[in-house]
Order: C-alpha cells, then sequence, then structure tokens
C-alpha cells in the first residue's frame, strides 16, 4: 500500500515536471519577486485583480518599437483599480538588458510608462515557469489567478512602428475580454521579439 | 586631338563597364553588422524568361540571420518587391537552416555568408527595354542584441532578344543552390497530439538523419530535444510541441540533415478525421458528374421493374385514352415527374437525416459494426426471395396508393409518380445501390442532385411519351418477360448477400458465421410463410411464426462468439473484442491492449518505436503477455465505449491487466522502454496481493 502510493505520488511529481508548460485556463505558475523599489510581490498578493505580466528589455528593438507609445498608451488605458500591470525584467545579471533598480525607475519615468511596478527576475525562474521567450511577451491573468492570456502582443512580427497600426491587437483585445468576464480569443499567439536574455 | 579622343573613349568605356557591372547587382548596402546586396544571374534578360535574382548577407562574425521558420525568437527576413506590370517573383528559396541555441531557447537561422534566392519571371510579351526591380528587405541581425533593420535595392537590368548570363556571379549562384536542401520526394504526415509533434515520413532507405527543421512557426519546442529514428523504411520523428501551438498548418516545408547533406520534403497535416471534412475533401466533380449519369440511367431501368411497369402502362394508357389535347398531357407527364422526382429528394433528405443524426451518435454509416453487416445480409436475401416470387412485398403500399392515382389531373399523377417510387423500392436495391453509397459520403446538396437525377431517370419515358407520341411504339408491351427479369434480377442481391457473410465471417469467425447461416434460412422459412399467406394460404399462426423465425434470426446475430478472432498484419498482434479481453483477464492472464487507428500519427510512431521492438517483443513473451489491439479507423462503437471507460474521446490508448490488479494506464506518447518499466513494476506488485 505505501510502495502503491510512494509510486503514485512520484509519478504525480514527474508529471508535474513534464507538464510544466502553462497553459491558457490553468492556474498562472506562482510567483515571489522584488521589484525596483525593494518590495516583494507575489502573484497570490493580487487575487481579486487582473494581473498583467509584460517582460521586457529596453534596448531590444520590438521593445523599443512598442515604447514609441503604445505600450504607454495600454498601461494608461488599463490602468484602473481593478488591473496590476507588472514589468518583469528576466535578464541575467551581467546580460543584455540586466539594469539596476535605479535605472529601472529611471527608464520608467524618462518613457513616461506607469507599470504598478518593474519586477526582477534574475534568476529566471519565474520566466521559465512562464515559457516567457521573448521581450515584449506578454500574459493576462484573471481575477482567480488563472492564466487567460499569453503571447504577442500584437499580430505583426516587426520592429517597425509603422506596423502597430495596421496589426490586430491581441493583448488589448485578450485583456478587454477578460476585464468584461470573456474569454480571451485568441488566447494563445505568437510572442515575437527578442530572445529574453536569461 | 588623338589623345583626347582616346581619353574620352577609355573614359566611356570605363563608365560602360563599372555601368555594365552594376547593372548585375545593387552594390553593397552597409548596416549595423551587416552588409547587402541585391544581384541578379544575369545581365541581359529577354522577355518570358525565368531569372534568379539572390539577396546576398555577409554579417560579422557570430551574427545571424533568420529562416522562414526563426524558431522561439529572431524574425525571418522579408522581401517586398515592387516590379513592373506582369513581372512575377516567386517566394524565397531558403537555404538549409541550422540550429543556434541561446539557452534556453533555440533560433533557426543562418551565420556567415547567406544568399537567399527567389525566382523572377518576365513575361513573355514584356515590350519595355529595361526592367526596374526594387527590393524592400527587412532583416533582423542578432547575436546577443537584435538590430532590426530595412534597406531598399534597385536593379535595372535590359531586356532584349538575348538573354546573357552574369558569368562574375555564377559561382555565388552555385553556391546558394549548394546551400539549399535538395528536394526529394519523400512523403510524410504529422500529427500533433498529447503534447508531441509526431511524423511519419516514407523513407526507403536510412539517410541517417540527423536533425530536422520544421517551417511552421510554433508548432515544435525548438529547444527540446528531438526524438529521431529509421524503422523498416519509416522516419520517424518526435519532438515536445510549442507552448504557443495553436493550430495545425495542412502543409509545412520539413529540412532534415542527412549524411547526403539537407533535404527538403513536405509534411502533410492527418488528424483525427471530421466528418464534414471527409465527405467534402472526397467531392470531385467528374465523378459526381458521372453518377449523375449513372443515376438517370438506374432510374430509367427502373421503369422496366416489373413493380413499376404496370404503373408506367397504366399512365400510359389513361395518357392515351384521356383528353388528346398536348398540352394537357405534357402538363400531366410533368406532374407525375414531379411526384417521382419529389419522392426521390424526400428519400434522400431522409438518408441525409439519418446519416446526421448517426454521424452525431458516433457511428458512420460504415461496415464496422458486425451485427449492421448480418442484418444487411439478412435484407438483401430478403429482397431476392421477394424477386424470386417467393413473396411480395410492397402489395399494401401499392393497393393504398392505387386508390390516389385514379384521381383525375394533376393530383393523379403527382401521386402515381409517388406511387411509382414507392412499389419501385423493392426492386431497386441492385440499381440504386451503387448511387447510395456514393450519395452517403458526399455534402448534401451533391446527395441530394444524386437522387434527384435517379427519379429524372424514371420519369423520363412519361415526358417522352409526351412529348413524342409516337415513342409509345417503341416501349414493350408488358408481359412474362418482366417477370423472368425480375426473377433473374434476384441473383445479384444473393450474390451480396453472400459478400456480406464473407464479411461477417471474417470479422466474427467461423463459428458466427455458421450461426447467421443457420438465421438466413430461418428467414428463409419466415419468407415463405410470408408468400404462403399472401396467397391466402395460411392463417395468423403462421405469420406469427414467421415473426419469431425473424427475430430468432436476428438473436443468432448476438450471439456471444468465443473464438471470434481476427489476425491482423502485425504478426504478434491479436484483434481487440470485448469478449476475448474479458476471456483472457479472467484467465488471469496479462493483457496489453493498444487501441490505434491507421490516421493516428502518435499511434503508428509508438508502435514503431515502441511496441514492434524486439525488447518489447521479448518482455511479451517474458511476462506471458496477450497483445490485444483495437482498430478505432472508422470510430468502432464498441471501441468508442471501451475509451470512454478510460474517460477517452480518441486514441492513442494503451492499457495493461495485471492479474490481480487494477488495468494500468500506459502515457500516449511511449519509449521503447515504457512496456517493460511497467510489466516490471507490476510484475513485482503481484507478491503484495497473492502472498496470501
Amino acid at each position: 500500500m505505501k510502495l502503491k502510493f510512494a509510486l503514485s505520488l512520484s509519478a504525480l511529481v514527474f508529471a508535474g515536471t513534464l507538464f510544466a508548460a502553462p497553459q491558457v485556463g490553468q492556474a498562472a505558475p506562482a510567483f515571489n519577486l522584488t521589484d525596483s523599489k525593494g518590495q516583494s510581490h507575489s502573484l497570490a498578493d493580487f487575487a481579486g485583480k487582473t494581473v498583467v505580466l509584460e517582460w521586457t528589455n529596453h534596448d531590444c528593438p520590438f521593445v523599443v518599437k512598442h515604447y514609441s507609445g503604445n505600450m504607454q498608451g495600454l498601461q494608461k488605458q488599463f490602468g484602473t483599480d481593478d488591473v496590476v500591470w507588472l514589468t518583469v525584467i528576466s535578464s541575467a545579471p551581467g546580460k543584455q538588458g540586466h539594469v539596476t533598480p535605479a535605472k529601472a525607475d529611471e527608464l520608467t519615468s524618462s518613457r513616461n510608462a506607469t507599470p504598478d511596478a518593474v519586477l526582477f527576475d534574475e534568476t529566471g525562474v519565474t520566466g521559465k515557469a512562464y515559457d516567457a521567450k521573448t521581450t515584449p511577451h506578454m500574459y493576462v491573468i484573471d481575477q482567480k489567478g488563472v492564466l487567460q492570456y499569453m503571447g504577442g502582443i500584437d499580430s505583426i512580427p516587426s520592429a517597425k512602428v509603422g506596423d502597430i497600426a495596421k496589426a490586430t491587437p491581441y493583448f488589448s483585445n485578450a485583456l478587454t475580454a477578460v476585464l468584461a468576464g470573456n474569454p480571451a480569443d485568441p488566447a494563445v499567439t505568437k510572442p515575437y521579439g527578442c530572445s529574453i536574455k536569461y | 586631338m588623338t589623345l583626347f579622343l582616346r581619353l574620352f573613349f577609355s573614359a566611356v568605356l570605363l563608365l560602360l563597364a563599372t555601368g555594365f557591372v552594376q547593372a548585375q547587382t545593387s552594390g553593397w548596402v552597409k548596416a549595423s553588422h551587416l552588409k547587402a546586396e541585391l544581384v541578379s544571374d544575369h545581365q541581359d534578360l529577354k522577355p518570358g524568361q525565368t531569372f534568379k535574382l539572390a539577396l546576398h548577407f555577409i554579417p560579422d562574425d557570430h551574427w545571424h540571420t533568420y529562416w522562414q521558420n526563426p524558431g522561439d525568437s529572431g524574425l525571418a527576413t522579408s522581401i517586398d518587391w515592387t516590379l513592373p506590370d506582369g513581372v512575377t517573383a516567386g517566394a524565397i528559396q531558403w537555404p538549409a537552416p541550422m540550429a543556434i541555441a541561446v539557452p534556453p531557447l533555440v533560433n533557426y537561422g543562418f551565420e556567415g555568408p547567406t544568399i537567399l534566392v527567389s525566382e523572377l519571371t518576365v513575361p513573355a510579351n514584356y515590350k519595355n527595354s529595361q526592367l526596374l526591380i526594387k527590393a524592400k528587405v527587412d532583416w533582423l541581425v542578432c547575436k546577443e542584441v537584435c538590430i532590426p533593420a530595412e534597406a531598399s535595392f534597385e536593379l535595372n537590368l535590359p531586356v532584349t532578344q538575348t538573354a546573357i548570363e552574369a558569368r562574375d556571379y555564377k559561382q555565388l549562384f552555385e553556391q546558394a543552390s549548394q546551400k539549399q536542401p535538395k528536394p526529394v520526394s519523400l512523403q510524410g504526415r504529422y500529427d500533433v497530439q498529447n503534447q508531441k509533434f509526431s511524423a511519419v515520413v516514407q523513407m526507403p532507405e536510412d539517410l541517417k538523419v540527423s536533425a530536422f527543421f520544421v517551417s511552421a512557426p510554433e508548432l515544435v519546442d525548438h529547444a527540446a530535444p528531438q526524438e529521431i529514428e529509421w524503422v523498416d523504411g519509416e522516419l520517424l520523428l518526435r519532438q515536445q510541441k510549442n507552448t504557443y501551438f495553436s493550430q495545425a498548418p495542412a502543409r509545412f516545408e520539413l529540412v532534415l540533415n542527412t549524411v547526403a547533406g539537407p533535404v527538403l520534403l513536405h509534411l502533410q497535416h492527418e488528424g483525427v478525421p471530421v466528418s464534414s471534412e471527409l465527405s467534402l475533401a472526397s467531392f470531385s466533380l467528374l465523378d459526381w458528374l458521372g453518377m449523375l449519369l449513372l443515376a438517370a440511367l438506374g432510374g430509367l431501368i427502373l421503369n422496366l421493374m416489373p413493380c413499376v411497369f404496370p404503373v408506367l402502362s397504366l399512365k400510359a394508357l389513361s395518357l392515351a385514352n384521356g383528353q388528346n389535347s398536348t398540352p394537357q398531357i405534357k402538363a400531366e407527364a410533368l406532374w407525375y415527374s414531379a411526384g417521382v422526382i419529389i419522392s426521390f429528394v424526400l428519400l434522400a433528405a431522409v438518408l441525409l437525416v439519418f446519416r446526421a443524426a448517426g454521424q452525431a451518435a458516433g457511428w458512420g454509416f460504415q461496415l464496422q459494426n458486425p451485427l449492421i453487416v448480418g442484418l444487411l445480409a439478412y435484407l438483401l436475401f430478403i429482397l431476392g426471395l421477394s424477386l424470386s416470387g417467393v413473396m411480395q412485398l410492397g402489395m399494401g403500399w401499392m393497393n393504398s396508393g392505387q386508390q390516389l392515382t385514379q384521381k383525375q389531373g394533376h393530383k393523379g399523377s403527382f401521386f402515381t409518380g409517388v406511387l411509382a417510387v414507392v412499389v419501385a423500392s423493392p426492386c431497386t436495391a441492385p440499381f440504386m445501390g451503387t448511387a447510395l453509397g456514393y450519395a452517403a459520403t458526399q455534402p448534401a446538396l451533391a446527395a441530394l442532385a444524386i437522387f434527384a437525377a435517379l427519379g429524372l431517370g424514371m420519369a423520363l419515358p412519361f415526358l417522352l411519351l409526351a412529348w413524342w407520341p409516337g415513342f409509345a411504339a417503341v416501349l414493350p408491351k408488358p408481359g412474362l418477360w418482366m417477370e423472368k427479369l425480375k426473377q433473374w434480377l434476384a441473383y445479384p442481391l444473393y450474390l451480396s448477400a453472400v459478400w456480406l457473410l464473407w464479411v461477417y465471417g471474417r470479422q466474427q469467425g467461423l463459428d458466427a458465421l455458421a450461426l447467421a447461416l443457420v438465421g438466413l434460412v430461418l428467414v428463409g422459412a419466415a419468407c415463405w410463410l410470408w408468400g404462403q399467406q399472401q396467397l391466402q394460404q395460411a392463417g395468423k399462426v403462421s405469420s406469427l411464426i414467421a415473426l419469431l423465425l425473424v427475430a430468432g434470426s436476428v438473436a443468432l446475430l448476438w450471439y456471444p462468439q468465443p473464438v471470434a478472432q481476427k489476425i491482423t498484419k502485425t504478426d504478434h498482434a491479436e484483434a481487440w473484442s470485448e469478449q476475448r479481453l474479458k476471456q483472457l483477464v479472467q484467465e488471469g492472464k496479462p493483457v496489453l491492449v493498444n487501441m490505434t487507428a491507421d490516421w493516428c500519427i502518435t499511434c503508428l510512431v509508438n508502435e514503431r518505436v515502441a511496441l514492434n521492438t524486439d525488447s518489447s517483443k521479448a518482455a511479451m513473451a517474458l511476462y506471458n503477455l496477450t497483445y490485444l489491439k483495437g482498430d478505432w479507423t472508422n470510430k468502432d462503437p464498441a471501441i468508442s465505449a471501451y475509451l470512454r471507460q478510460f474517460q477517452r474521446d480518441g486514441v492513442p490508448l494503451y492499457v495493461v491487466y495485471w492479474p490481480g490488479q487494477p488495468p494500468e494506464i500506459l502515457p500516449q506518447i511511449l519509449t521503447p522502454d515504457s512496456l517493460r518499466q511497467a510489466l516490471e513494476q507490476l510484475s513485482s506488485k503481484q507478491p503484495l496481493i497473492t502472498s496470501q
């Protein structure tokens, strides 16, 4: 009996590691990260709110494309009390895109960005748990902590600002749908951009 | 003066020479970490020709650009052409990519000088003496950081009567074609199921594939290990699917790195067949027109059936006897035709409704279910007996319809048409069978049209009669020959019944076949009694006996067949059946159940990699395991029910039964060790249960 229990337990653990990839409709991976002010945040803190995760790397041309106004616009548009916008930097220390907390704050103010916090994921554990691949890379987590959207910010994978207006705004549509209590459609799209420098 | 002239000419020559060279290349465009030029393989073009342009990239050391599927990040190079009217450009002919690891991600792209070739075609009626090519190119060049760039290239090529190749760049184009994967005519299929991409490529000779590249983005997890195996003429590929996978493309390119260099082929998607897709896919206009013609011909021949011909002659007679005004006759003929055609279309509509209901319930129109096969054999036998004259089918209908036809006018004509169809039904099987079978698998409208054509064919003699009264002289007179014809037509039906019984025997075994044949005798007896009753030579009791006999014959088809076995292609697998499984489990034997389908690529790969291997066969022999294989290709309902027991609605499903243990489900993706490990585990558990 004990043996059987141990076996099924190990099978469970094994299955857990096998299907670590995040899935829309499932609980979003938990995280606990420190922000640029030294404050720590975990996903559980935001129960009851819709959480946006935005992976970023300020030098990446795809990020620069969207920080030409689009990203700031989205942050303002959805910057209500119901939405928590978390910008995540997963660049490892010494790797391109890694910044100090002071630099992160400076970037936020110089770019007129309004995220609720900029989180550091130096170990890359959170980025890998979310299977975050590119910058930018967007996630929407609903009030119950269920992942509702993951993928690109829009439909045209390019570094050209001019394409933003022509693209279908997947992320914005998804967040609007989730806030209205509807499922995102599409809920999974191709993330595009620079690779995250884990 | 002469010196000046000479200088002038050399200057002109020099200019010409440079102009000459420049015409074949756009010249280098220098961007950050990469320089690029656009080059033509021809210095002079002629109308109607195809020529090549190469986009030549030379990045700095260790900087790379991307393939059509850039992998986890990155961006494929794209070219936006601006060409004179009529000139067309094909897609980029990509060189074979390489995997560029950026842990934990993997990109697909190119390092070092890279040549992207496109083929352009000049229309035959091209009039201008120059051809101006403009290309706007977007690329992303990365090392650790990425730099997107956009550059414009221009080439102006002369168009003359003779095409001249650009010798200076011959080598560049040769290099380009060397770096491209060689197209090979290998057939490949793939599917994405249970977190895995699986593909099977028919490959008679082992090309020692070391890596593969799928052109579809967000299909595979590019950084996951690739499983590559060649077994018995088939290359099997597996890789974890991409987290951002959303839809399986119908077809995409696959590049294989082989011992003979990279090769290119296409993979076709193969998933669970969806009923509407299946029928629409099999729809071919030519076939359909052919079937329309056949159906019309079949309808025409129906008029010769003894069950129809009296109606026809009756009507022909009433036409001839009635008012002789031609418009009146024509109108009646049209009403009769309408009656026939509408009846057939209604019949088809009923068939389609049944089909839809059947598919919704999970059983298609197929000969998978032995019970249906047996019942069909009985039905054909009964129809045959009817044609042979043992009894008459449809006598009751004929009488009730007769009254309607005797009504005068349009209504009477219309219902004569309906009646003709109704009474024809027992005789139609041999003719309608093919059309019916075809229509059952067609899109609804095509099926309805087939039946309308059948009706039109049947009504045709009447229409002819109305427009050309002389046609009546050509019509054969009803007589004994019709009865003979009818009796002859019984034999194709008997033969069809024999064929169905053979199918039944294959499915259920010899004993079951013998029982079905006993059932057939009972059906024969019942029909004979029925015929006696029709001739008023038998009473109510014999009708009751006839009914009991029919019930008994059907019951015989339900009789469980203890020795029902079907040997399938794979030598060490036995066909699955509920009874066989139950029997083995009761006998306390270990069993492996494998539910599979021909269209399930995952299943095929699993079998090749993990089940039909020497080590798995040895493990089966060691543990005295019986291997039962169920084929769900046509969604056999018995297998569907079995799958539901395990909360599954699809294949593959692998279940190991070990005496004294609950059934153990193996993972849907098997590794070569899966079976052996499961058996080792189960056998080591056994003492816990049986040590008492």
